[in-house]
Protein backbone atom coordinates (compact mmCIF):
# COMPACT_ATOMS: atom_id res chain seq x y z
CA UNK A 1 0.00 0.00 0.00
CA UNK A 2 2.76 2.27 1.31
CA UNK A 3 4.23 2.44 -2.90
CA UNK A 4 0.49 3.03 -4.41
CA UNK A 5 0.79 6.07 -2.26
CA UNK A 6 3.82 6.70 -2.75
CA UNK A 7 3.06 6.83 -6.42
CA UNK A 8 0.15 9.26 -5.71
CA UNK A 9 1.56 11.55 -3.74
CA UNK A 10 4.67 12.16 -5.72
CA UNK A 11 2.29 12.85 -8.73
CA UNK A 12 0.66 15.01 -6.57
CA UNK A 13 2.92 16.85 -5.29
CA UNK A 14 4.94 17.15 -8.55
CA UNK A 15 1.24 18.87 -9.41
CA UNK A 16 1.44 21.21 -6.79
CA UNK A 17 4.27 22.41 -7.33
CA UNK A 18 3.53 23.06 -11.33
CA UNK A 19 0.12 24.91 -10.34
CA UNK A 20 1.97 27.40 -8.33
CA UNK A 21 4.20 27.72 -10.62
CA UNK A 22 1.44 29.02 -12.77
CA UNK A 23 -0.62 30.81 -10.80
CA UNK A 24 1.56 33.75 -10.93
CA UNK A 25 0.59 37.09 -8.59
CA UNK A 26 -0.29 39.86 -10.93
CA UNK A 27 -0.80 38.01 -14.24
CA UNK A 28 -4.21 38.18 -16.18
CA UNK A 29 -6.87 36.43 -14.19
CA UNK A 30 -6.44 38.80 -11.58
CA UNK A 31 -5.88 41.87 -13.50
CA UNK A 32 -9.57 40.45 -14.89
CA UNK A 33 -8.85 40.92 -18.44
CA UNK A 34 -11.50 39.33 -20.87
CA UNK A 35 -11.00 35.83 -21.34
CA UNK A 36 -10.69 35.21 -25.33
CA UNK A 37 -14.01 32.43 -25.81
CA UNK A 38 -13.35 31.65 -29.64
CA UNK A 39 -16.52 29.45 -30.65
CA UNK A 40 -14.47 27.28 -32.22
CA UNK A 41 -11.86 26.73 -29.03
CA UNK A 42 -15.52 26.52 -26.98
CA UNK A 43 -16.48 23.52 -29.29
CA UNK A 44 -13.55 21.49 -29.42
CA UNK A 45 -13.12 21.60 -25.44
CA UNK A 46 -16.89 21.00 -24.79
CA UNK A 47 -17.14 24.42 -22.91
CA UNK A 48 -20.42 26.86 -22.52
CA UNK A 49 -19.22 30.29 -22.98
CA UNK A 50 -20.24 31.15 -19.28
CA UNK A 51 -17.83 28.37 -18.57
CA UNK A 52 -15.24 29.75 -20.56
CA UNK A 53 -15.46 33.17 -18.58
CA UNK A 54 -15.40 31.71 -15.24
CA UNK A 55 -12.06 29.85 -16.45
CA UNK A 56 -9.85 32.35 -14.54
CA UNK A 57 -11.88 32.56 -11.76
CA UNK A 58 -9.87 29.23 -10.62
CA UNK A 59 -6.52 31.05 -11.00
CA UNK A 60 -7.85 34.05 -9.25
CA UNK A 61 -9.24 32.37 -5.96
CA UNK A 62 -5.55 30.79 -5.80
CA UNK A 63 -3.88 33.96 -5.95
CA UNK A 64 -6.11 36.51 -4.14
CA UNK A 65 -6.19 33.95 -1.49
CA UNK A 66 -3.00 33.36 -1.09
CA UNK A 67 -0.49 35.48 1.20
CA UNK A 68 3.20 36.87 0.03
CA UNK A 69 5.10 34.14 1.70
CA UNK A 70 2.45 31.16 0.56
CA UNK A 71 3.60 30.47 -3.27
CA UNK A 72 7.34 30.37 -2.55
CA UNK A 73 6.33 28.03 0.56
CA UNK A 74 3.77 25.58 -0.96
CA UNK A 75 6.06 25.35 -3.89
CA UNK A 76 9.09 24.64 -1.47
CA UNK A 77 6.79 21.99 0.37
CA UNK A 78 5.43 20.35 -2.49
CA UNK A 79 8.91 19.82 -4.05
CA UNK A 80 10.35 18.56 -0.80
CA UNK A 81 7.23 16.06 -0.28
CA UNK A 82 7.45 14.74 -3.89
CA UNK A 83 11.18 13.92 -2.76
CA UNK A 84 10.24 12.31 0.46
CA UNK A 85 7.67 10.66 -1.20
CA UNK A 86 9.65 9.01 -3.84
CA UNK A 87 11.74 7.84 -0.94
CA UNK A 88 8.59 6.00 0.98
CA UNK A 89 8.24 4.05 -2.64
CA UNK A 90 11.37 2.50 -2.08
CA UNK A 91 10.22 1.93 1.65
CA UNK A 92 7.55 0.26 0.81
CA UNK A 93 9.18 -2.25 -1.70
CA UNK A 94 11.74 -2.94 1.42
CA UNK A 95 8.77 -3.50 3.68
CA UNK A 96 7.31 -6.54 1.41
CA UNK A 97 10.44 -8.34 2.72
CA UNK A 98 10.21 -7.78 6.81
CA UNK A 99 13.52 -7.27 8.02
CA UNK A 100 13.97 -5.34 11.43
CA UNK A 101 16.58 -2.97 10.71
CA UNK A 102 13.92 -1.38 7.96
CA UNK A 103 11.03 -0.26 10.83
CA UNK A 104 13.71 3.02 11.81
CA UNK A 105 13.89 4.25 8.65
CA UNK A 106 10.40 3.70 7.67
CA UNK A 107 8.59 5.59 10.85
CA UNK A 108 11.38 7.99 9.63
CA UNK A 109 10.18 8.54 6.10
CA UNK A 110 6.52 8.39 6.74
CA UNK A 111 6.36 10.47 9.68
CA UNK A 112 8.29 12.99 7.52
CA UNK A 113 5.95 12.81 5.18
CA UNK A 114 3.23 13.27 7.91
CA UNK A 115 5.02 16.53 9.31
CA UNK A 116 4.73 17.83 5.89
CA UNK A 117 0.98 17.06 5.80
CA UNK A 118 0.85 18.99 9.24
CA UNK A 119 2.81 22.09 8.43
CA UNK A 120 0.86 22.29 5.32
CA UNK A 121 -2.00 21.80 6.91
CA UNK A 122 -1.27 24.90 9.22
CA UNK A 123 0.10 27.16 6.24
CA UNK A 124 -3.26 26.35 4.70
CA UNK A 125 -5.23 27.46 7.74
CA UNK A 126 -3.50 30.41 7.66
CA UNK A 127 -4.27 31.66 4.20
CA UNK A 128 -8.35 32.44 3.24
CA UNK A 129 -11.11 30.92 2.61
CA UNK A 130 -10.92 29.83 -0.56
CA UNK A 131 -7.83 28.04 -0.28
CA UNK A 132 -8.98 26.60 2.54
CA UNK A 133 -12.10 24.92 1.21
CA UNK A 134 -9.54 23.76 -1.92
CA UNK A 135 -7.01 21.78 -0.08
CA UNK A 136 -7.70 21.03 3.76
CA UNK A 137 -9.56 18.24 3.53
CA UNK A 138 -7.39 16.21 1.09
CA UNK A 139 -3.97 17.72 3.49
CA UNK A 140 -5.71 15.58 6.29
CA UNK A 141 -6.60 12.89 4.49
CA UNK A 142 -3.08 12.09 3.49
CA UNK A 143 -2.08 13.13 7.09
CA UNK A 144 -4.30 10.38 7.80
CA UNK A 145 -2.92 8.08 5.76
CA UNK A 146 0.43 8.73 6.76
CA UNK A 147 0.10 7.77 10.93
CA UNK A 148 -1.59 4.50 9.12
CA UNK A 149 1.43 3.80 7.42
CA UNK A 150 3.51 4.92 10.33
CA UNK A 151 1.26 2.55 12.52
CA UNK A 152 1.05 -0.52 10.14
CA UNK A 153 5.13 -0.61 10.08
CA UNK A 154 5.69 -0.14 14.06
CA UNK A 155 2.95 -3.20 14.56
CA UNK A 156 4.41 -5.09 11.81
CA UNK A 157 7.83 -5.18 13.84
CA UNK A 158 6.12 -6.36 17.09
CA UNK A 159 3.93 -8.80 14.54
CA UNK A 160 7.56 -9.70 13.39
CA UNK A 161 9.13 -10.19 16.87
CA UNK A 162 6.42 -12.50 18.28
CA UNK B 1 18.99 -20.68 -14.88
CA UNK B 2 16.04 -17.66 -15.31
CA UNK B 3 16.05 -14.58 -13.02
CA UNK B 4 13.30 -15.09 -11.04
CA UNK B 5 11.91 -11.23 -11.53
CA UNK B 6 11.59 -9.08 -14.01
CA UNK B 7 15.77 -7.31 -14.86
CA UNK B 8 16.43 -3.92 -13.20
CA UNK B 9 15.86 -2.06 -16.42
CA UNK B 10 12.08 -3.19 -16.59
CA UNK B 11 11.94 -2.80 -12.76
CA UNK B 12 13.24 1.10 -13.16
CA UNK B 13 10.70 1.88 -16.47
CA UNK B 14 7.64 0.29 -14.53
CA UNK B 15 7.93 2.49 -11.76
CA UNK B 16 8.86 5.12 -13.54
CA UNK B 17 5.93 5.32 -15.88
CA UNK B 18 3.71 4.26 -12.64
CA UNK B 19 4.62 7.84 -11.75
CA UNK B 20 4.21 9.63 -14.88
CA UNK B 21 0.75 8.20 -15.51
CA UNK B 22 -0.55 9.52 -12.32
CA UNK B 23 1.05 12.69 -12.77
CA UNK B 24 -0.45 13.23 -16.27
CA UNK B 25 -3.94 12.19 -14.94
CA UNK B 26 -4.08 14.70 -12.38
CA UNK B 27 -2.13 17.44 -14.91
CA UNK B 28 -4.64 16.77 -17.22
CA UNK B 29 -7.94 17.60 -15.08
CA UNK B 30 -6.58 20.75 -13.39
CA UNK B 31 -4.52 22.12 -16.35
CA UNK B 32 -7.98 21.68 -18.79
CA UNK B 33 -9.42 24.35 -15.90
CA UNK B 34 -6.76 27.14 -16.73
CA UNK B 35 -8.33 30.06 -19.13
CA UNK B 36 -8.20 29.57 -23.02
CA UNK B 37 -5.00 30.63 -24.09
CA UNK B 38 -4.71 34.13 -25.95
CA UNK B 39 -2.12 36.74 -25.79
CA UNK B 40 -3.09 37.85 -21.89
CA UNK B 41 -4.08 34.40 -20.94
CA UNK B 42 -0.38 31.82 -20.83
CA UNK B 43 -1.39 29.61 -17.83
CA UNK B 44 -1.40 27.04 -20.29
CA UNK B 45 1.84 27.09 -21.88
CA UNK B 46 3.85 25.52 -19.42
CA UNK B 47 1.27 22.65 -18.02
CA UNK B 48 0.46 21.49 -21.32
CA UNK B 49 4.02 21.57 -23.17
CA UNK B 50 5.08 19.21 -19.93
CA UNK B 51 2.22 17.25 -20.28
CA UNK B 52 3.66 16.69 -24.13
CA UNK B 53 7.07 15.96 -22.93
CA UNK B 54 5.64 13.45 -20.07
CA UNK B 55 3.91 11.84 -22.45
CA UNK B 56 5.80 11.43 -25.98
CA UNK B 57 9.13 10.20 -22.92
CA UNK B 58 6.44 8.17 -21.98
CA UNK B 59 6.08 6.27 -25.67
CA UNK B 60 9.92 5.60 -25.39
CA UNK B 61 9.50 4.15 -22.36
CA UNK B 62 7.16 2.15 -23.07
CA UNK B 63 9.20 0.51 -25.78
CA UNK B 64 12.01 0.27 -24.13
CA UNK B 65 9.94 -1.91 -20.84
CA UNK B 66 8.76 -4.20 -23.74
CA UNK B 67 12.27 -4.44 -25.20
CA UNK B 68 13.68 -5.36 -22.20
CA UNK B 69 10.80 -7.69 -21.14
CA UNK B 70 11.32 -9.07 -24.52
CA UNK B 71 15.35 -10.34 -24.26
CA UNK B 72 15.08 -10.52 -20.64
CA UNK B 73 12.36 -12.78 -19.61
CA UNK B 74 11.89 -13.65 -16.14
CA UNK B 75 11.32 -17.49 -14.81
CA UNK B 76 7.04 -18.66 -15.03
CA UNK B 77 4.95 -17.84 -11.96
CA UNK B 78 4.89 -20.75 -10.17
CA UNK B 79 1.41 -22.50 -10.25
CA UNK B 80 0.45 -21.85 -6.96
CA UNK B 81 0.41 -18.21 -7.27
CA UNK B 82 -2.61 -17.88 -10.50
CA UNK B 83 -4.85 -20.34 -11.40
CA UNK B 84 -4.43 -20.75 -15.32
CA UNK B 85 -7.57 -18.61 -16.01
CA UNK B 86 -6.34 -15.72 -13.51
CA UNK B 87 -2.88 -16.02 -16.11
CA UNK B 88 -4.75 -15.72 -19.15
CA UNK B 89 -7.03 -12.71 -17.53
CA UNK B 90 -3.25 -10.88 -16.42
CA UNK B 91 -1.69 -11.40 -19.69
CA UNK B 92 -4.27 -9.78 -21.14
CA UNK B 93 -4.70 -6.76 -19.29
CA UNK B 94 -1.12 -6.32 -19.66
CA UNK B 95 -1.37 -6.58 -23.68
CA UNK B 96 -4.51 -4.09 -22.96
CA UNK B 97 -2.55 -1.90 -21.05
CA UNK B 98 0.15 -1.50 -23.28
CA UNK B 99 -1.67 -0.58 -26.26
CA UNK B 100 -3.93 1.73 -24.37
CA UNK B 101 -0.84 3.40 -23.20
CA UNK B 102 0.66 3.69 -26.55
CA UNK B 103 -2.79 4.73 -28.42
CA UNK B 104 -3.44 6.99 -25.22
CA UNK B 105 0.28 9.00 -26.01
CA UNK B 106 0.16 8.94 -29.66
CA UNK B 107 -3.68 10.18 -30.00
CA UNK B 108 -2.59 13.13 -27.69
CA UNK B 109 0.71 14.27 -29.46
CA UNK B 110 -1.34 13.70 -32.72
CA UNK B 111 -4.24 15.86 -31.64
CA UNK B 112 -1.53 18.07 -30.54
CA UNK B 113 0.23 18.77 -34.35
CA UNK B 114 -2.84 19.17 -35.60
CA UNK B 115 -3.95 21.92 -33.40
CA UNK B 116 -1.42 24.58 -34.59
CA UNK B 117 0.61 24.31 -31.34
CA UNK B 118 4.42 23.05 -32.16
CA UNK B 119 5.37 20.72 -29.90
CA UNK B 120 9.29 21.30 -28.66
CA UNK B 121 9.94 17.76 -26.83
CA UNK B 122 11.68 18.58 -23.50
CA UNK B 123 12.19 22.69 -25.00
CA UNK B 124 15.03 21.12 -27.10
CA UNK B 125 14.08 19.47 -30.15
CA UNK B 126 11.20 20.39 -32.39
CA UNK B 127 8.87 17.68 -33.41
CA UNK B 128 7.09 17.87 -37.01
CA UNK B 129 3.46 18.40 -37.37
CA UNK B 130 2.08 15.57 -39.12
CA UNK B 131 0.02 17.62 -41.66
CA UNK B 132 -1.34 21.36 -41.70
CA UNK B 133 -3.50 22.62 -39.16
CA UNK B 134 -7.01 20.61 -38.84
CA UNK B 135 -9.92 21.19 -36.77
CA UNK B 136 -11.38 18.18 -37.33
CA UNK B 137 -8.59 15.74 -37.27
CA UNK B 138 -7.80 17.62 -33.56
CA UNK B 139 -11.07 17.06 -32.44
CA UNK B 140 -10.61 13.61 -33.90
CA UNK B 141 -7.55 12.08 -32.10
CA UNK B 142 -8.77 14.44 -29.09
CA UNK B 143 -11.58 12.33 -28.47
CA UNK B 144 -9.55 9.33 -29.12
CA UNK B 145 -7.29 10.59 -26.03
CA UNK B 146 -10.02 11.42 -24.02
CA UNK B 147 -11.42 7.61 -24.51
CA UNK B 148 -8.31 5.85 -24.16
CA UNK B 149 -7.00 7.58 -21.43
CA UNK B 150 -10.01 6.96 -19.35
CA UNK B 151 -10.24 3.01 -20.43
CA UNK B 152 -6.13 3.18 -19.31
CA UNK B 153 -7.31 4.34 -15.68
CA UNK B 154 -9.77 1.76 -15.66
CA UNK B 155 -6.64 -0.87 -16.58
CA UNK B 156 -4.56 0.65 -13.93
CA UNK B 157 -6.89 0.26 -11.15
CA UNK B 158 -7.53 -3.33 -12.27
CA UNK B 159 -3.54 -3.59 -12.40
CA UNK B 160 -3.29 -2.13 -8.73
CA UNK B 161 -6.26 -4.51 -7.56
CA UNK B 162 -4.62 -7.51 -9.33
CA UNK B 163 -0.92 -6.37 -7.28
CA UNK B 164 -2.49 -5.64 -3.99
CA UNK B 165 -4.20 -9.31 -3.78
CA UNK B 166 -1.27 -10.88 -4.48
CA UNK B 167 0.98 -8.88 -2.33
CA UNK B 168 -1.61 -9.78 0.59
CA UNK B 169 -1.67 -13.50 -0.48
CA UNK B 170 2.34 -13.05 -0.16
CA UNK B 171 2.61 -15.27 -3.32
CA UNK B 172 5.63 -13.88 -4.45
CA UNK B 173 4.37 -12.38 -7.56
CA UNK B 174 4.46 -9.01 -6.56
CA UNK B 175 8.36 -9.59 -5.68
CA UNK B 176 9.17 -10.09 -9.46
CA UNK B 177 8.56 -5.99 -9.92
CA UNK B 178 10.48 -4.92 -6.66
CA UNK B 179 13.29 -7.53 -6.42
CA UNK B 180 16.45 -5.65 -7.09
Amino acid sequence: MAIVFGIFLTAMHGNEVLSHIVYKPGTAAVQDIPINCREDELIEEGLSFTECNLMGTTVKNVIVSSPDWFRNFHITLSAVGAVIAIISIVMGILLLDFRAWIVKPAVLVFGSLLVIDMISFLAIVNTGPLLRAMYLWDTLLWALIHVVLMSATMAGQHLNSD
Amino acid sequence: MQRPGYSRTAIIMHWLMAISIFFLFISSWWMLSLPLPSEDYKYRVLPFQLHKNIGITLIFVLGLLLYVRWIHRPAPVEPTAMTPAMHKLAAANHVVLYLTIFVCCLSGYLSSAHSGWTTTLWWVLDLPDWGEESEELNILFSDIHLWTCWILLALVAAHISGAIYHAFRRDGLVRRMIRW
